[in-house]
């Protein structure tokens, strides 16, 4: 009986230990992260008035009829879903390939670091350098080759503009994909392609009945966590192109930023932060409900 | 291109390697003008909230990886901490701009690193846990039955067994603040609290590009970022999916 007893006192320190170490780090976390929430919420729901601030769904009436943010949301849209499918495609592809290949992976593996760890602001710096239609590297290698290059001026056309920042968005993304998806192609064990080969299954029934389900997991972390990189993309499109030319490549991060500091719109900016929180959240749901089904497996 | 003459810069066709090198552009954008207060904003703000953010983060996946607290708190607090990291930083971005206004806080290096302490927490807190988990419990017993508290055993055992993994998550959260510029951009107005992604951006939006000075001041930033990712390779895919994948 006193065992028991003194057990329980030291489960019970346990437990004050185990909360005291917590609680500094929880308490941050809601300072930075629960607080400001609900903090945009207020002033998204108040719109000044001439007797102080009043209670309204304004801010979020107005976002269905502006044309920037809908124009916004569809750039946000098809850049992160051309992005992501590019990306998806090459990394995928690499990684199969190089998994396969012994040599060389070291090398490969050090020179695709470099791009996903510079920051995005040089990225933007460097690409915006390279793409200027007069002076810089790509039109230079074009001219080189034979091409006329009057037409393409990149950034500053409004119809290669979003190509542009998608395609620098690729370059520097890709090799994350094929980092992740090259790791998880090397932690599947060898006896079920063993298996495989035993049943006399070609390369295509091997790939997608064997490496594609034990990849699974590995493929839908890879995709969730670009999903939420692109949904709120802003550096490297602020460096490259402002949103522009015109409004050409204003995704929503952008057009909140715009409206909340440049005209201190703050409460229309936090509703649309809220309809752009709402839509990575279902996103993230999604892929979290698909990778839990998988548990098992992974 | 930072070190090309600016009547090579513009040459047609571009000239790639031959070239008179010079370091004019390092000298006009570090001396003159006043890149270098960016670049030491830059390394103050990058340490002090990685320091802030690992001493808290390590506590808390300690306790998570742990300990079972009850209601199954343990696996609930570290999914939600997670949670905070999915947020798009837009989304705070305004709130906490209002809020280090109110505090008076907007254009100092503190405001930034409180707030990349923040950003930076939950990653700590799952990498750490990742690597606590992977230590054999008998170990601490050993040290608990050696007469150690649990904070003794904490510091002595286990921490030096997770350092690899302890300075490769330093590392990422220094790359993280020193690359970050949504929050920079929002928070500072002035050289006194820009940081070095900040101060270029600022150079490029203008309407005449130096271009020589930015990829100068471009190379500064890309150096210790390219050295601390050599550090890092071998938990690269670990910490860039967020300790999901163990590369």
């Amino acid at each position: 009986m006193q065992k028991l007893t003194r057990s329980f006192n030291a489960s019970r320190r346990d437990l004050l230990f185990a909360t005291l170490l917590v609680t500094p780090a929880l308490a941050v976390l809601v300072s930075l992260s629960i607080y400001p929430l609900l903090y945009s919420i207020q002033i998204a729901l108040q719109t000044d008035g001439p007797a102080g601030p009043t209670w309204s769904f304004a801010n979020f009436s107005r976002l269905a009829g502006d044309n920037f943010f809908l124009a916004a949301m569809a750039h946000t849209f098809i850049y992160s879903a051309v992005a992501l499918t590019f990306e998806f495609v090459l990394g995928f592809a690499l990684a199969l390939i190089l998994n396969s290949t012994i040599r060389g992976q070291r090398v490969f593996r050090a020179a695709f670091l470099i791009p996903m760890m510079i920051p995005p602001v040089v990225v933007g710096v460097v690409w915006r350098l390279m793409l200027n239609p007069n002076f810089g590297a790509v039109n230079g290698v074009l001219r080189q080759l034979g091409i006329n290059t009057e037409q393409l001026t990149w950034t500053a056309s409004p119809r290669l503009a979003l190509a542009a920042v998608i395609a620098v968005d690729v370059w520097q993304w890709t090799p994350f994909v094929f980092l992740v998806l090259l790791a998880g192609l090397q932690a599947i064990p060898q006896e079920p392609y063993e298996a495989a080969r035993v049943d006399g299954s070609n390369a295509w029934q091997t790939f997608r009945h064997v490496t594609l389900p034990l990849l699974k997991p590995a493929i839908l972390i890879v995709l969730l966590l670009r999903t939420m990189d692109l949904l709120r993309v802003f550096d490297q499109i602020f460096i490259l192109t402002e949103g522009g030319p015109g409004f050409a490549t204003e995704t929503v991060s952008l057009y909140i930023y715009r409206a909340a500091f440049r005209f201190s719109d703050f409460g229309y900016a936090a509703a649309m932060s809220f309809v752009l929180l709402i839509i990575t959240n279902l996103i993230s749901a999604i892929y979290i409900r698909l990778l839990q089904s998988r548990e098992g497996v992974a | 291109m930072s070190l090309k003459r600016e009547v090579d810069q513009f040459a047609n066709p571009p000239r790639w390697l031959f070239f008179s090198p010079t370091l004019e552009h390092y000298y006009e954008a570090f001396v003159i003008q006043s890149f270098v207060q960016y670049l030491i904003t830059s390394a103050i703000v990058a340490v002090a909230s990685t320091a802030c953010a690992l001493v808290l983060g390590t506590l808390a996946a300690y306790s998570l990886a742990r300990f079972e607290l009850p209601w199954n708190l343990d696996r609930k607090l570290s999914l939600w901490i997670l949670s905070t990291r999915m947020f798009p930083a837009i989304v705070t971005a305004v709130p906490l701009f209002l809020m280090m206004r109110d505090l008076r806080l907007l254009d100092t290096r503190l405001s930034l690193i409180i707030v990349y302490t923040g950003f930076n927490l939950p990653f700590v807190v799952w990498m750490m846990r990742g690597f606590f988990v992977e230590v054999p419990r008998d170990l601490e017993e050993a040290a608990l039955v050696d007469g150690d508290s649990r904070l003794g055993a904490l510091w002595r055992v286990v921490l030096p067994l997770v350092a690899p993994g302890l300075a490769a998550t330093a590392v990422f959260c220094l790359i993280v603040s020193w690359n970050e510029f949504l929050f920079a951009l929002v928070l500072t107005q002035t050289d006194q609290a820009m940081t070095l992604p900040v101060g270029i951006a600022g150079r490029v939006t203008q309407y005449e590009i130096k271009w020589g000075i930015m990829s100068a001041a471009g190379a500064v930033a890309i150096i210790p970022i390219l050295a601390f990712a050599l550090v890092v390779q071998k938990y690269l895919v670990r910490g860039l999916s967020l300790g999901a994948v163990k590369g």
